[in-house]
Formats: structure tokens, sequence, C-alpha cells
């Protein structure tokens, strides 16, 4: 087992397990490209420079602009609730931009290691590859939303789904844009590619419990939601991952 | 109509009714199906009683708790696990089991009595609220990552993960 | 006035266009032929008793599928009381829908024992209560839903609405509604008849559109149940008969018999025989009295079909067809050329002596009516004596093919009677002013009338008339034969 490598970027910290220190290396740049070309606090990144309109968007390099059209179609998709735009007009790529980071690191990974495994986590979202041991799948723990020291259940990663974004407001503050009055306080969203959980729980925690529930009305996510009442919402995939080990219920999913 | 048509039709239909009734009758599933999902309906004592107000339309519905299913009755010292009546949803009959300890509701399960066609998938898919209980301390040995809201860099420093990055794990 | 028939005189048997017909009617007294025809009548009775039956067992069926499905004998509650009373509505609203197609679909068996035309005021009379059922299905189902769920209507729909297969559902109940409204006496009347028949064929999709909602939303059709396996029967059942009857044995009549226009000949005003060719068209099975669904290949009329009484039975490879000029549709009919295509549905029609029980047989025909009544009396082996004819006409110009018809009572030995004249103004008559006079009646005319069948064929009002007084006179309700022409 290659030991835990972690770097800082784009203001928090990213855990890899699995890389080769070469592979490493290579991940380390591809956040730094996103993190260079999207930040909004480096005032010369291209999208902070579209923020103060030196550069218009449409002048931007392509591949801007096609993240902003993912962003665009994510809003579609969760009907408003996932938006690049800040009541201030600016637009804001980060709920993507660090998914998207984790994507193209995972295919980094994936080309380095010819297969293997490996795990990453890029501040709470986590994308992993294969299992931990041979019969160990990857067990990424949901931390409590009051108590962040405490872990209220254990997601473990098994294909198809192998990826899991937790959105909140518990460390950063208010930086997610709300819709409505705050519903949920974390969202932790399990899902097949990293990208679509990292969507979908900003997407929970700016929404309410209408959009909760279109979200998963299809079979592709699981959700454990944390109400802002203190309940919690979970769908039947999640909700294996907090039950208590003497199996009070089936849940087998 | 002829009325040796429908003097026939009364007689046949008759017959195919009381044979539909003889072969029905049979309650509800009773065995909790593959994926069940709980509901917040009829949950008293630790739960925030939100039950089902917030909208999510899974039209579980109120089933009055019954009687049936195993388990001492008693008032407070109500133990084991009762069934409530079946009720009729567009995902077809539901029906409410909750689990009771010492007087105390600690689980509650809509039990899906369809679960071999699509509509199961989804309504048994729809978050529904769970009781909070469980938690668990972290069993560090068996979770090599974290994920919780994003933490800052300064904030990682007195995080789980970096716990569980410097063990290695 | 009333004329007495000729007498009798042997001339070859005209068949109109074919050859000459066969063999001398065999020496059966009348009492055993009748016999014989009531026999066959109470065999026919039977088995429309029998589908009758059929039709209403399925409708009990449909009510039974609920009955057995699990949890439908505890109801909780008012939500739960309408929605059980919705799944049944619909589950019978359903099946009564399947039997209205099974009646429209031209089955031969229907045909031959119950007559297309009575299947078909059948078929109408159920319209309007399936749609009231189909509407208290979608009413119930979403106010009792919504009470169990503490919904309003509204939102219920609503959600209703995102459940997948549901949009179909209302798109069904949608055409069904169109289907039904535009067939009311008050709306049909002023749509041109393709316009309807058109928006009648939603029908189908109505119904098929209808199907995926049935099997995925609710428990009643839940997979794996025989409930479910048996509805698909039902289904699979009422289209195929469709397909079959209604659409490819027409299609292989039309390629088989290949029947083509020969002659268009005016007969009377605004009156026109058809002359068709074709291959085997003895072979068609037309008895006397039947009709078809004509649709003539050209470019003004291939999208107008016809039901036309033949006016001749077929011979090898003639036939023939007359026409009145009802309209723009049949209008266009005379100036059809010869040569072109004809498809044929049909033959179909109870009009035929297949219908008869009694021992004697009383024709009565007026104006274009007189088509089926002149194959009619082609067709019978009569003994001299035992039939009777009564032509009405207003005037010389609605005498066409009475000439052939007298020649055929003639050889057959009927009486033929004419009365030609404008109907009583004195009093609701089917008779003329003079012969209202005189004191004629049905049963002046046909001395045997209530050991008759009466066979009567003209404009719908005017036959009306002749059929209460039959009635009034106390003839059998069995012994009267009406045609109207249905597709």
């Amino acid at each position: 087992m290659r030991g835990v490598t972690t770097f800082e970027t784009m203001g928090t910290v990213v855990s890899l397990r699995g890389a080769t220190p070469e592979a490493a290396s290579e991940v380390r740049a591809v956040f730094a490209g996103y993190d260079h070309r999207y930040s909004l606090y480096d005032p010369s990144s291209v999208l902070s420079r579209v923020a103060d309109g030196s550069v218009r968007l449409a002048d931007t390099p392509s591949e801007v602009r096609d993240v902003y059209a993912l962003a665009l179609d994510w809003r579609e998709r969760t009907g408003g609730a996932f938006t690049p735009h800040r009541p201030d007009g600016v637009i804001d790529l980060s709920g993507v931009v660090k998914a998207l980071a984790i994507r193209d690191a995972g295919a980094v990974l994936d080309a380095a290691s010819g297969g293997g495994d490996w795990m990453v986590n890029a501040g709470g979202d986590v994308l992993v590859r294969g299992h931990h041991r041979s019969d160990d799948p990857w067990s990424v723990g949901v931390v409590d939303p009051t108590h962040r020291d405490t872990v209220v259940g254990v997601v473990r990663l098994e294909a198809p789904r192998r990826a899991v974004a937790t959105s909140g407001s518990a460390e950063r503050g208010e930086h997610i844009w709300r819709r409505a009055a705050p519903t949920f306080v974390q969202a932790t969203v399990i899902a097949d590619d990293i990208v679509t959980a990292d969507v979908l729980a900003t997407a929970v925690v700016a929404g309410d419990a209408e959009d909760l529930r279109r979200l998963t009305s299809d079979a592709g996510v699981d959700v454990l939601a944390f109400g802002a009442d203190g309940t919690v919402w979970a769908t039947p995939g999640a909700r294996s991952a907090v039950r208590t080990e003497d199996g009070a219920a089936s849940a087998v999913t | 109509m002829r009325a040796r048509v429908i003097a026939g039709g009364v007689v046949s239909s008759i017959a195919v009714l009381v044979v539909g009734w003889q072969l029905g009758g049979q309650p509800a599933v009773t065995a909790p199906a593959q994926q069940s999902t709980t509901s917040g309906s009829g949950t008293t004592g630790t739960s925030t009683g939100t039950s089902g107000s917030t909208g999510t339309g899974t039209g579980t519905t109120g089933g009055t708790t019954g009687s049936t299913g195993t388990g001492t009755t008693g008032g407070s010292s109500a133990t084991g696990t009762f069934t409530g009546d079946t009720t009729q949803t567009r995902y077809g009959p539901v029906q409410v089991q909750i689990t009771v300890a010492k007087g105390t509701i600690t689980d509650v399960t809509a039990l899906q009595l369809t679960n071999s066609d699509g509509r199961s998938v989804q309504i048994s898919q729809q978050a529904a609220p769970i009781l909070r209980q469980e938690a668990l301390q972290a069993q560090s040995a068996q979770i090599q990552s974290v994920s919780g809201a994003t933490f800052t860099s300064e904030g990682y420093t007195t995080s789980l993960q970096s716990a569980i990055d410097k063990a290695g794990l | 006035m009333i004329d007495t028939a000729r007498p009798t005189r042997p001339t070859p048997r005209h068949s109109g266009d074919g050859a000459v017909r066969g063999t001398l009617p065999p020496a059966e007294s009348l009492e055993v032929a009748a016999r014989r025809r009531r026999r066959a009548g109470r065999r026919r009775n039977a088995v429309t008793d029998l589908l009758g039956i059929l039709a209403w067992v399925s409708a009990a069926g449909a009510v039974m599928l609920w009955l057995v499905s699990p949890g439908s004998h505890t109801v909780v509650g008012i939500g739960g009381w309408l929605t059980d009373a919705g799944i049944v509505a619909g589950l019978v609203a359903t099946d009564l829908v399947l039997v209205m197609l099974v009646l429209a679909a031209r089955v031969p068996l229907i045909d031959r024992t119950f007559g297309q035309d009575n299947a078909i005021a059948v078929h109408r009379s159920l319209g309007k209560p399936v749609l009231y059922l189909l509407l208290a299905h979608g009413a119930l189902l979403t106010l009792g839903y919504g009470a169990s769920a503490g919904t309003g209507p509204i939102a219920e729909t609503i959600a209703l609405f995102s459940t997948p297969d549901m949009p179909l559902a209302y798109l069904g109940l949608g055409l069904f509604v169109a289907v039904v409204v535009s067939s009311l006496v008050a709306v049909r009347r002023r749509l041109p008849y393709e316009a309807w028949h058109v928006i009648h064929l939603l029908s189908y999709a109505a119904v098929l559109v209808a199907l995926p909602h049935m099997l995925s939303v609710g428990s009643v059709l839940a997979q794996g149940t025989w409930q479910r396996v048996y509805w698909i029967a039902l289904y699979v059942l009422a289209l195929s008969l469709i397909a079959l009857y209604r659409f490819a044995l027409p299609l292989v009549v039309t390629l088989r018999h290949r029947i083509r226009v020969v002659g268009v000949e005016p007969i009377a005003p605004g009156v026109v025989s058809i002359h068709l060719a074709g291959r085997d068209l003895d072979r068609l099975g037309t008895e006397g009295g039947q009709y078809g669904v004509w649709r003539f290949w050209t470019a003004r009329t291939w999208w107008h079909a016809h039901p036309v009484s033949f006016s001749a039975v077929p011979g090898r490879d003639r036939a023939r067809i007359t026409v009145r000029d009802l309209g723009a549709g049949s209008a266009r009919l005379g100036r059809i050329t010869p040569g072109a295509f004809v498809s044929l549905e049909g033959p179909y029609g109870l009009f035929t002596s297949r219908a008869r029980t009694a021992p004697y047989l009383a024709l009565v025909a007026s104006g274009i009516g007189i088509t089926p009544v002149r194959s009619l009396l082609e067709d019978t082996d009569l003994r001299p004596g035992e039939a009777t004819v009564l032509l009405r006409g207003t005037d010389a110009d609605q005498q066409y093919l009475w000439h052939e018809t007298a020649d055929l009572a003639e050889v057959t030995g009927s009486r033929l009677y004419t009365m030609v004249g404008h109907r009583s103004r004195s009093r609701e008559s089917w008779m003329t002013e003079e012969d209202v006079r005189r004191g004629v009646s049905l049963r002046s005319v046909f001395p045997n009338l209530l050991q008759a069948d009466l066979y009567v064929c003209g404009p719908r009002a005017w036959s009306d008339l002749v059929v209460r007084e039959a009635r009034l006179a106390g003839v059998p309700e069995h012994q009267i034969h009406q045609e109207r022409f249905e597709s």
C-alpha cells in the first residue's frame, strides 16, 4: 500500500492514496491549473477578470466556456437549486471546478497506476478506484454537521458508486447561495461520478425538501441529508451507511 | 337487451364476484420487502416529528398503528413490532410497521408491498427521515477518509481527515 | 294505387350480371322449412345470448381482479374508499371499452348471429356510460390518493403527472373524450363523415396509450400476477380480432377478388348502378340482402368509404351495386370511370333469408331500399305463394329496378304489389293518401303477416312507420327485419 500524500490547493487540502510521487505531482498540477483559471480569490485568474469586466466571457478560452455551459446544464437539471450565478451577478464556477479537478486527477491516476486502486479526497469530496484492500472497499466516514469530530456513518464505496461529495454550511460559512430558507444544513451525495455528486450535494443544501424529492426520484444517487430542524433524511442506499452494527432493520441495498 | 342475457349475465357475474371475494381477502404482505423507507408519520418520541409535512409527497400515509404483529402490548411497556393498516397509494398498497421498545418508538418502516416493478424503486428511492440516534464514534481503523463540508486549510489541521491521513490509513 | 301482381310466367331468372342461377327449390313444405329455420334461429339466439353473457362476465371479471388483489378487503378511511372505487371504475370501464372495440370489429360470428347493425347500436349505447366511468376513475383516484396523502386535488394531479406513464393515461382519457364528444348526435351531424371517422379512429390510440399506466401504477395488475397476464391477454384478444377482421380480412378479400368498375349506368335521376367485375365473386359468400363497405380508388373518391347493398347476387365474375345520390360523397360515385380499382370490406349484414324463422316472407321496399330486397328475393329459394313483395315509390323516377323485381316475383310465384304516390299528409303514414283512405294496411297487403318474416328497407323515417304498424299489428319482434346502413 503506497502512502498518503497531501498538499494544499484551492484553499483546502487534498489527500491522495495509492499514488506514486510522479502521479502525485501530476495531480497537483491538475489542481493548480484549475485553481489558477477559476479561482475568484486570485485576481489574475480568468474568471476574476471576467468578474471585474476586463475580459468578456465570449473571449475566454473554450475550456472556460465549456465549464460554464456545464454549470448552466446542471442549473437546468436541478431546477435552479444549483447555479453558477451569484446574487451579485458574478459567475462563480467553484461549484463544479473542484469536482472537475478531482475527475481529471482521477484520469491521471488511472493512467499512472494502470488499473490500480487509489483514492482522492479534496476537502471532503472523494473519488475512488477499486478497493482499499483486496476484500475491503474504500470507506468514507460522513461527518456530523454539528460535531465535526464525530462520524455519523460510513459509506462503503462499491462500483459503480465511486464518488462521495458533501456540501454544507458548517465549515466555510454561507457560501452556498440559497433560494429558500435553509432546509438542509448538510447533504452527502453518493454517486457514480464526482461532478454529479458535488453538484447535487450543493443543490440539496441550496434547495428545499421538494428539490430533494425531485433529485432523488430516479435511482441515480444516494443522499444523506441533515435538516436544519435536526431530522436526518436518507435514501435506502445511504441508510445502510448509518445503520447501527446490531442491524436493527434489514435495509439491504 | 333481452331478458335471458340480463338474467344469465347477472347470475354469472355474481358467481365471478363471489369467486373473486373468496380468492382475495389476503392481508397485505407482512414481510418487509427488500427496499424499505421510513415514514415520519406516526412517530412519537425522539423524532422531531416532521411527519412528512415537508411535502415530499411520497404518499405513505398515516396508517393508523394497528395491533397486528409480535410483541407484548400494554401501555408504556409495549415492546415489539406492530403493523398498521394498509393504505392505497399510487405506488400500490403501503403498510406502516413500527418497532417499539418499552413504549418508545424506535423505528418506523414503510413496507413496500409491490416491490418488483419500477414504482417501488421510485418511492423507496425517496429520502425519508430517519431517527437520529445512530452516531458512531469514529472507528478510525475502518475508514480512510471523511466527507463533510469542505474544510479550509486551517480547518484541516484539526479535522478528522488530518488524523486519518497522519495515521496513514 | 295498388296493382295486383302479374300472373306467373316462366322467364329466365335475372341475376343481374351473372350466370343464370341454379336449381329449383327442394320439395319441402312451408311448415317444415319454417321449423328448420326456427331451430337455426334458436341456435343463433343462443350464441347471441352467450356473447352477451360473456360481455357481462368480463366486466365482472374486471371487478374480480380488484377483489383478489392483496389488501383490497380492508378499506381504510375515506381516502381508501375513494381510491378503491376509482380503481374498480377504471377496470370496468376499460373492459367495456374492449367490448366496444370488439363489437365494432366486424367479427363474422357477431355479424351472422347478431347482425352488424345491432352490434353497432350496442356499441353506441355503451359510449357515454363508459366515458362517465372513465372520468369517475380519474376523479375518484385523484381525490382518493389526495385524501390519503393529505394533498389537495390540484397538487395531487401535479404529482400524478410526474409519475411515469401517467401523462399518457391523461392523454388517453382526453382522446376518448374527443371520440365520444364527436359522436354525440348534435356534433356528428355537423362534422363531415370523414372527419368524424378519423377522430373515431383515435379510440385505438386512446386504448393503447392508456395501457402502460395500467401495468405500472398501482398494484392490481402487478408484475408476476395472473391478473396481469389475464389483462394483457384481453388486450391481445381484442386487438387481434380488430386487426384480423377489420383490417386483414378485408385486405385479403380485396386482393383476392380484384374488383374493378366496368360500367356506371344511370338508371334514374340521381341513381346509378355500378357494374363490377372481379375474380370468383361468387365465392365472396354474399347472401342476398347483404351490403359491403366500398372504396373506389380514384383521386377524388379514395378517402370515402360507402356502405352499399348488393343490388344483385354476385355471379362468378360480375357484381352490381346501386347507389343513390345522397350528397357530395356519393354524387362523385356517379362520375367514376370504368377501370377504377375497388376495395371491399364485407359482405356484412343479417338482412338475409338466414335470419328467417317464419313460414312466409313479406318484403317492403321504398326507393333505394329496393336494392337489398331485390337481392334477397333473388337469393331465396321460394315456393309459390311463400313471398309477397310491396314496392313503394313517390313517383315514376323512384321505380328503378322494379321491373327486375317483378320478373323475379313471377319466376318464384310471389305476389308483387306496387304503391306509387306521395306520403299521406292527413295522417302520419307510410302509405299514400289514397291508400290510407281506402283502408289499406299491412295486414291487408300481407294476409299472413303474423306468420311471416317482414323485411323493410327504405328511408329511415318511412321504414320506422312500417315497422311501427307491424308491431302494433302483433308481429313478433324477431320476425321484423329492418335494414339500416351503418359503418
